[in-house]
């Protein structure tokens, strides 16, 4: 048969454009959500834990006691809500009134004045993965300073560990999430935005004429995807923005880098789209497929939050087939690292060869179709 | 009125699940997921590169490198290079230990030796972490070579984890995310469900037909809650057959929590195809619903600290009531109260998302 003819792929990509302005909600969503989201979740993330619902109960009633309940008190990392009796204790945190508890026994001074060192007991809440880490870690710290404050001890000091954070000296919640957050919203936009429209086709009986036509597989493949790949980059365009001028996110590397990252990233799951379309032939089946295959995955196995170094083996090399892992060291290193094309050449490898999969895999399958 | 529903219900579970995939994406697929996700996601940190810079006479920072090395969080960096920062800055090392020139060792008998630590912070939580754990390495090695006798504090804190002392990932993980898997799909399915009738023009002779519009609403939901519910059972055995989830509170209110939650996922994918005009709509809409549903869980970031506002705003997110409830009930065997809190709420969104979708189909019509 004849080869790719770019008039034709024009043609159908015109069709497209066509049918994306034509309706309005769609195109709006596609270009408001990213946006929409990235600004609120900017606002609404941070991993710095501070205020930690604390409930007390101080059974000694001591000097020592009370300034052990100042240190908790004043360290912004807990807030004194409730005071409670031992035996309550395990209750409200059982609730969740109280996501940790301080019982200090009766005999606290005593021992403090004794030399002996006294002890105090702490309750956390294990139940919630987000706060447990941080609460553990700000315990250890307030130990060292309750020793200070309370016993006048004051280890000999043989060395200080100065640690320098490189890449986000002050730990900005938000210059880590941003990033990672464009990654997973293009990753199930695109999914979604293409998902439907061969289903649609079929659906509708247009396929069939499109068919009748010498129109080829790649043709329509490049065609319906060329569209999509212009309103992704559009959408990744004031994303970037947004995180640059509201959030005040660094950008240490190359642009083009980025930008070529993005496109075949975008092109990787706009692809994938239409594989899903193709192989489901049918809307409802589809939708449910792109969610299940895009929102999940792309959230818990790309890095963005769970590193990917912390999985089992098997589950890591698992995640390479997923472009969101990619983009993700792409967005993130040119972000805060700058570096060059030279040093995500993995990466970029990874996404060309996936993009180039999933464009073969959705042609060939087109074909299959075709073929009586 | 029953007979009505009943031939509805009937034909709407046999439309749904006549396409063998919408059976294996409805009950196999969340049993796969949660397998997939509950062994992969780890909050233990591992397989940090580490590299030190020391030579043969510095002993103490080699006993402390070979002791974080022995340890479950680093392996060793293959180094290159001497310069600390573009070790990190080529991706081959993640954090570097550098000492004062001449050496840890010697700057320790001066008193008062600096140690730097370079950490890539591109993740931040991770930064942190390793940041405490390498703090209290050192201080350990350099405690036991100077075999100085002094105790760290004399405050001390006996710290007990509750309810998942081990702090296994695991256990928190799966649960959450068994909500997630279940009002994606539920939700999702609903919306379609009525969407595409009205996409293909069915919606309308249904309209005509001689049913009124609380047959067909319940119609359109209930075999969705059915749905729903019957493929909860498959996840529960995976969480706890093959995850060892404990489940300390009683099957029966875990399954009535789970009854709520699925009525609202069933009733907002309602509300919501009363908005949507066709497919392409209904798929954009469900992910601006769910996306930040999922980020409003509680799951991956901690709701403790969002501002005040978004606050009261996931209080209206069914997944993070849900995501409580199956960790109260799970894991600390539910109280009764918060359970109770958290179930009217469920219950309540349910109501007024069914009722709003009720009107919102009156008013279509007329």
């Amino acid at each position: 048969m004849s080869s790719f003819v770019w008039r034709r792929a024009a043609a159908i990509s015109k069709k497209e454009i066509f049918h994306i302005l034509r309706d309005p909600f769609t195109l709006a969503l596609a270009l408001a959500l990213p946006v929409f989201m990235v600004l609120m979740f900017g606002f609404a993330i941070e991993f710095n834990v501070k205020n930690v619902a604390l409930a007390v109960s101080d059974s000694d009633r001591t000097q020592s006691s009370r300034r052990l309940l100042d240190t908790f008190g004043s360290s912004q990392y807990f807030l004194i809500h409730r005071v409670v009796s031992p035996y309550e204790a395990t209750r409200d945190v059982s609730a969740e009134t109280s996501r940790a508890a301080l019982i200090i026994p009766p005999r606290f001074e005593k021992d403090l004045l004794a030399g002996r060192g006294a002890e105090a007991q702490v309750l956390v809440d294990g139940s919630d993965n987000s706060t447990v880490g941080p609460v553990l870690s700000y315990i250890s710290s307030i130990q060292t300073i309750a020793s200070r404050r309370i016993a006048n001890f004051d280890p000999p000091k043989h060395y200080e560990l100065r640690t320098r954070f490189l890449f986000n000296p002050e730990l900005n919640s938000r210059w880590f999430v941003i990033p990672g957050l464009t990654v997973v919203i293009m990753a199930i936009l695109s999914i979604l935005l293409t998902a439907l429209t061969v289903a649609r086709e079929w659906e509708n009986g247009s396929m069939e004429l499109l068919l009748s036509t010498p129109v080829q597989p790649i043709e329509i493949i490049v065609g319906k995807l060329a569209p999509y790949g212009a309103l992704g980059i559009i959408a990744v365009a004031f994303v970037y923005i947004i995180a640059r001028t509201v959030f005040g996110v660094p950008f240490e590397g190359n642009l083009a880098v980025f930008g070529l990252g993005c496109l075949l990233f975008l092109v990787t799951y706009l692809a994938q789209g239409l594989l899903i379309s193709v192989v489901t032939r049918r809307q409802q089946i589809a939708i449910q497929f792109a969610m299940v295959s895009g929102l999940l995955p792309s959230n818990l196995l790309s890095g963005f939050v769970f590193p990917i170094e912390n999985m089992p083996k098997v589950f890591q090399y698992f995640t390479m087939i997923l472009p969101a892992r990619w983009f993700m060291r792409i967005a993130r290193d040119t972000f805060l690292k700058g570096s060059s094309l030279l040093e995500l050449s993995g990466a970029f490898l990874a996404l060309s060869i996936l993009g180039c999969f999933m464009i073969l895999f959705a042609t060939r399958r087109f074909k299959r179709d075709l073929e009586p | 009125m029953i007979r009505t529903l009943v031939g509805f219900i009937r034909k709407e579970l046999t439309q749904t699940l006549r396409d063998p995939r919408m059976r294996i994406l409805l009950f196999l697929m969340p049993a796969i997921q949660l397998t997939l996700f509950g062994v992969a996601i780890s909050n233990e940190v591992k397989n940090i590169r580490l590299a030190a810079v020391f030579d043969s006479e510095d002993s103490v920072l080699r006993d402390i490198y070979e002791r974080s090395i022995a340890g479950t969080w680093f392996i060793p960096a293959k180094s290159s290079q001497l310069d600390p920062f573009k070790l990190i800055q080529a991706g081959e090392a993640d954090a570097v230990l550098v000492p004062p020139p001449g050496g840890f060792t010697r700057a320790l008998g001066r008193g008062d030796a600096p140690l730097q630590l370079l950490v890539n912070a591109t993740n931040v939580i991770q930064a942190q972490s390793v940041e405490a754990y390498l703090q209290s390495i050192v201080s350990d090695t350099v405690h036991d070579d100077l075999k100085s006798v002094s105790p760290d504090s004399s405050i001390r804190f006996d710290v007990r984890v509750l309810f998942n002392p081990d702090l296994e990932t695991s256990k928190f993980m799966v649960p959450g995310t068994m909500g997630m898997l279940m009002i994606i799909t539920t939700m999702v399915m609903t919306n379609l469900a009525i969407v595409r009738e009205k996409e293909m023009g069915t919606f309308e002779m249904l309209i005509a037909a001689p049913v009124s519009s609380w047959e067909v609403i319940y119609g359109k939901t209930i075999p969705y809650v059915i749905l729903g519910m019957s493929s909860l059972p498959l996840i529960l055995a995976v969480a706890v057959f093959v995850f060892h989830v404990p489940m300390r509170g009683s099957l029966l209110v875990f399954f009535a929590a789970a009854l709520a939650f699925i009525c609202t996922a069933v009733g907002m994918g309602t509300l919501i195809s009363t908005y949507c005009r066709n497919q392409q709509q209904a798929s954009l809409a469900g992910f601006l619903i769910l996306f930040p549903m999922i980020m409003f869980s509680g799951l991956m970031f901690p709701l403790e600290n969002m501002p005040t506002a978004i606050r009261w705003l996931s209080q209206l997110d069914p997944l993070a009531h849900f995501m409580g409830l199956l960790r109260n009930i799970m894991l600390k065997g539910g109280e009764a109260n918060y359970v109770i809190i958290h179930v009217a709420s469920l219950v309540a969104m349910a109501v007024l998302s069914v009722i709003a979708s009720f009107r919102r189909f009156h008013t279509t019509l007329q």
